[in-house]
């Protein structure tokens, strides 16, 4: 035991630039850094360091660029900050889920600025996003422990999940769920034994077939489950929800 | 505190500059996102460059990493680093995500295949300053495992295993040296620990 915890403890500094490419390794170096205040400081010392490094790196960007960032973060709504109880404004369309993605998932979740963004940017992007998010959709389906499960919602019509535990994502589909009722939407949880974690909206007025919506941050022991909202979503749940599949291996 | 003079280009005034920029970006304040962008794209531009290689996907990333600056700005928190790291931070996680994402996969074989930039690339780059000076004068008091190790790691975007491989060594060797590295870094260039 004791030599495990020397182990972890020697990982701060293949963390601090991103070294560690095995999620379940660098969840346990997180778990491990939030009990250890020695390893923490170690880290933001290493981060700080990596930093010169970066100014020592340093090259003129494209001069295209500048024009390209300047004019497109008219066209991005901001994070809102992150209040004391560790969330943010009720009201925030983003709601506490940001958090929970990565930042890589967290462009391609938020449709709006993703959208103004790659009208801006151009149609390359655009490809390029779509590749980026096939590439996270087959990384979840060709997953060593990639599970599938269909369910039908108290309200009609079945959703699917596919979900990788150790890549920890869920893909949501459904088909032939009714339309929320007007000024509500279907929002998504991952339940876990800690807490409630919201997992993304489906878009309002798509009845049908919808998805798939990739939801991030899945870890072992969660559920996963779909309630209806009022528009614009909640940080917890406030109904009952329509179904509720375990995410079991 | 740092002596003033012989500072490294990245002095504290200039920290705290961008700190307060930060803030004011967080507001919505787009003049002080331009000042940070002129402060910072030359560095997440390099960066990325470094690990991502090729010029028009590097270009990509460092504006999504631009972007997410912007987006984000509200989550800095002073308390827990500089905002120059922050945003570093960002723009090696985003590189790293690139060149390891399945769609880069093909790509990657050819990256390992490629010759391993030793440090010179660091002298060689546009942008003279101290802190270039300083950092290529650190990474030449490291022992070459170590030197290496964070070479390939940090500008390279390799994980310590890919690391181990390519060095032909251990893991439990490469994560060692990759800390020990950074350690003698950070007391070389003086960062507060």
């Amino acid at each position: 035991m004791k030599l495990l915890r020397a182990d972890v403890h020697s990982l701060t500094g293949a963390y601090a630039v991103d070294a560690i490419d095995d999620e379940a390794e660098n969840d346990r170096f997180e778990r491990h850094l939030r009990r250890c205040q020695q390893c923490t400081g170690e880290v933001r010392g290493f981060a700080e360091t990596a930093t010169r490094m970066a100014f020592a790196a340093a090259e003129p960007p494209p001069p295209a660029m500048r024009e390209h960032v300047l004019a497109a973060i008219s066209q991005v709504r901001q994070l809102p900050p992150v209040t004391e109880h560790g969330r943010p404004p009720v009201r925030a369309f983003w709601q506490g889920r940001l958090p929970m993605l990565s930042y890589a998932f967290a462009a391609a979740c938020a449709a709006v600025a993703v959208v103004l963004l790659i009208a801006l940017i151009g149609t390359r992007h655009q490809l390029d996003r779509a590749q980026q998010r096939d590439a996270a959709l087959a990384a979840v389906l060709a997953a060593p422990d990639s599970r599938a499960s269909t369910r039908t919602t108290s309200a009609g019509g079945h959703v699917t999940l596919v979900y990788s535990l150790s890549e920890h994502a869920v893909i949501f589909a459904s088909n032939g769920l009714p339309a929320p009722p007007s000024g509500k939407v279907y929002e998504l949880w991952l339940i876990g034994p800690p807490r409630v974690r919201p997992a993304g909206l489906l878009g309002s007025g798509a009845p049908g077939r919808s998805g798939p919506v990739l939801a991030r941050g899945a870890v072992h022991g969660d559920d996963f489950g779909i309630t209806i909202e009022p528009a614009g979503g909640t940080s917890k749940p406030t109904t009952n929800p329509l179904v509720v599949i375990p995410l079991r291996t | 505190m740092r002596p003033t003079g012989t500072g490294p280009g990245l002095t504290e005034g200039k920290d705290r500059d961008l700190d307060g920029l930060l803030v004011l970006v967080a507001r919505g304040d787009e003049s002080a996102f331009s000042r940070v962008y002129d402060q910072l794209a030359g560095p997440v531009y390099g960066l990325i460059r470094r690990v991502v290689r090729d010029p028009a996907q590097s270009e990509e990333v460092a504006q999504e990493v631009l972007l997410e600056v912007w987006r984000a700005a509200s989550r800095f928190d002073p308390a827990k680093g500089s905002a120059a790291t922050w945003v570093m931070t960002i723009a090696h996680r985003r590189a790293v995500d690139r060149v390891r994402s399945a769609a880069a996969a093909a790509e990657r074989e050819q990256r390992i295949a490629m010759p391993v930039t030793g440090t010179d690339d660091v002298a060689a780059a546009v942008e003279a300053s101290l802190e270039q000076e300083r950092v290529r004068r650190c990474l030449e008091g490291l022992t070459e495992l170590q030197r290496e190790s964070i070479t390939l790691a940090y500008y390279g975007g390799y994980s310590y295993r890919e690391v181990a491989g390519l060095l032909k060594s251990t893991l439990g060797t490469i994560k060692t040296r990759i800390r020990d590295g950074l350690i003698r870094m950070r007391d070389c260039m003086g960062v507060s620990s």
